[in-house]
């Protein structure tokens, strides 16, 4: 799987919602109605699957299902194992 | 003050000092972001840090009485700012971060205008706070943030002038909530009532065991925000005033991870530790059956539950998920309290875990129960009473408003006299929580207030309000309403109902995303549902004041016309509350 992939498949088993409707226009509340608890979940799920880790400066600007991608496309995971 | 608990320290100060000098080897430890590692001091050294940073604040030019917020993450940072104000005799203001969904600038504007409010001149907070806020154009960035950097820089006043003497009576510190105008408003909260409710609240917590919890156990494990009032009080002054020792988590650790709350409550022998219900249900559906191996919670002897509606099918779920792993149900202790109580008003105890009884005829239907909770009886001092709608006492089994008396009962809200006036009389706080006494034990059953709670935050309706009217237009003619409806163990949800003149499906999908977004952006706030009525179908008084309870009741019903609403888009609809 790639990154793009995985990080849908996380999103889509956060979100509860079917990975086929899920969209990078898509807002992270407003459509697919995330609360900060659900966020913070979405975020270690991400860092977990893809093995990056993402700053709390880079976690405040993420709006949307795009915005996700484009980070997790954007980190290459470190070479070390990500603390857990 | 009216108690006879003997020998309660005058102020903070002397409680923090003699927690120095009490229990030397106890103290505060704090984890990192990540919840693994964590850094911990006594007492004794928070009560140096503290003198020092006061001395510092005296330096900046800080004056007593004078408000400063304190706007950074849980951390030693944040204790050295905010003990350190206390201890200068200014009163420090705990602030939020905006949650984790909502932009840094939702943040900013909201202490912007908290600060405007109460003539607050400095906040303490980070270095890229005072960066961000600068580069956005914040007026308050540029003189106004003291970063720790510029705090430790700053020459200390000399001699023992820096600490103000405070007086049992004098206010301490303001209190955060939310306000009407879509402002927070500001709770005074005096010495003696942040001493002598956690201290009360100890007594009450122990009962069961014959004495006061502190003389039970050692330590309380807590990931609650220290900007709200079951953080601060609960889980800091508590700890402080009666000796324990306190690990604290931040919350946003605990809502990536909720593991790591029990994790470190089996490994630290807590066997104290609150949480609102919501906490409790994220523990159930985030900790998978095989991620539960390994935990040890069998020396938790207080669980306590507050800060919003305690729902049994959350408690039962939890004792059910984690009897095995050594919770005992019994641990579970409901209680009442609110920020203008200083926090607790009632405490179950009986320490046989939630007890219920049917919902009677009059619990809101919106909350969806059929049993409501026993939140026990006062705590020593505090009396509670339940009001009719013209102000008479009511007989037990009757419903109506929670009045409470007491000690820890606030000044008022600081710059707000007739907001003050509305709901305080002679030391009587109205609290628009609706309720009844049965045996002298509270249960409550709605609100007459116009308020959300959402995982235990208070949130007034026209902050979400002024967001949906700045994306229609309206405000004027047409308005917007937003209320909650619970949705089971979920808890309370917002609905959004939004009057509008367009009546186009394609365009009503739009406006509907757009204020999704808005509401998401500023507040991180998911609504559950949000539906276009026509001109006029909010409900209002002949004086024009809109009637948010008959809204909500039209809508539990389903006698709300909607408008139909097509999203050529098709982005998906977030799920609809169900009821």
């Amino acid at each position: 799987m790639s990154i793009t992939e995985t990080a849908l498949a996380v999103i889509a088993r956060v979100s509860k919602v079917d990975i086929a409707e899920i969209r990078p226009d898509m807002d992270l509340v407003a459509d697919l109605g995330f609360d900060s608890a659900k966020a913070l979940e979405l975020l270690v799920e991400l860092e977990e699957a893809i093995g990056i880790e993402i700053s709390d400066e880079q976690a405040a600007g993420l709006n949307s299902v795009g915005d996700i991608l484009a980070v997790a496309e954007t980190m290459q995971p470190p070479t070390q194992p990500p603390r857990i | 003050m009216t108690t006879d608990i003997a020998g309660l320290p005058t102020n903070l100060r002397e409680g923090l000092r003699r927690a120095a000098l009490d229990v030397p080897h106890r103290g505060i430890a704090i984890f990192d972001g990540r919840g693994r590692s964590c850094d911990r001091r006594s007492y004794g050294e928070l009560y140096r840090l503290a003198c020092d940073s006061a001395a510092r604040f005296a330096g900046l030019g800080i004056g007593r009485d004078e408000p400063v917020l304190v706007a950074l993450p849980t951390s030693w940072e944040w204790m050295e700012a905010w003990f350190g104000l206390l201890l200068r005799g200014a009163w420090p203001v705990a602030s939020s971060g905006a949650g984790a969904m909502a932009a840094a600038e939702a943040q900013f504007e909201k202490v912007d205008k908290v600060m405007a409010a109460i003539g607050a001149r400095h906040v303490v907070a980070s270095d890229a706070f005072q960066a961000q806020a600068a580069a956005q154009g914040f007026g308050f960035a540029r003189e106004g943030v003291v970063t720790c950097e510029r705090l430790h820089a700053a020459a200390p006043a000399a001699g023992d002038g820096a600490l103000g003497h405070s007086d049992g009576g004098d206010v301490a510190f303001l209190q955060l909530t939310s306000g009407s105008t879509g402002v927070p408003r500001a709770v005074m909260i005096t010495h003696q009532g942040a001493i002598h409710n956690p201290v009360a609240s100890d007594e009450a917590i122990g009962a069961p065991f014959g004495e006061p919890m502190h003389r039970l156990t050692e330590s309380m494990v807590s990931w609650l925000p220290l900007y709200h009032d079951m953080g601060l009080i609960g889980c800091l002054m508590l700890p402080l005033l009666c000796g324990l020792d306190t690990w604290l988590l931040r919350p946003e650790t605990f809502l990536a991870r909720p593991r790591l709350w029990l994790e470190h409550l089996g490994s630290h022998g807590g066997s104290f530790a609150p949480a609102p219900n919501f906490g409790y249900q994220l523990c159930v559906e985030r900790i998978s059956a095989d991620k539960r191996e390994g935990l040890d919670l069998s020396l938790w002897r207080a669980a306590l539950t507050g800060a919003e509606m305690v729902r049994p099918e959350t408690t039962g779920a939890f004792s059910a998920a984690f009897e095995p792993h050594g919770f005992r149900p019994e641990a579970f202790r409901p209680c009442y309290g609110l920020a203008e109580g200083t926090l607790a008003v009632t405490f179950d105890v009986e320490g046989s875990g939630v007890r219920t009884r049917p919902a009677p005829r009059g619990t809101d239907a919106g909350f969806a129960m059929t049993e409501v909770v026993s939140t026990g009886v006062p705590i020593r001092d505090t009396r509670v009473r339940i009001a009719a709608p013209d102000g008479g006492g009511l007989p037990e089994g009757e419903i109506g408003e929670v009045c409470i008396k007491g000690p820890g009962v606030f000044r008022g809200y600081y710059g707000a006299p007739e907001a003050t006036a509305a709901v305080l009389r002679d030391g009587w706080f109205a609290t628009g929580d609706l309720g009844f006494l049965e045996g002298g034990e509270l249960y409550l059953t709605g609100r007459t207030k116009d308020l959300l709670i959402v995982h235990g935050h208070n949130i007034m309706p026209d902050e979400i309000e002024r967001i949906a009217d700045s994306v229609t237009g309206g405000g004027g003619l047409m308005r917007s309403a937003a209320f909650s409806v619970a949705r089971g163990a979920a808890g309370e949800q917002a609905v959004v109902v939004v009057e509008i003149a367009d009546h186009d499906p394609g365009r009503l999908a739009e406006i509907g995303h757009e204020i999704r977004v808005r509401i998401g952006r500023a507040m991180g706030l998911p609504v559950a549902d949000l539906l276009f009525v026509r001109r006029g179908r909010i409900p209002r008084t002949t004086s024009g004041k809109m009637q948010r309870g008959e809204l909500r009741q039209r809508y539990l019903d389903g006698t709300l016309e909607r408008l139909h609403v097509h999203d050529p888009a098709g982005r998906a609809p977030a799920q609809e509350p169900s009821r």
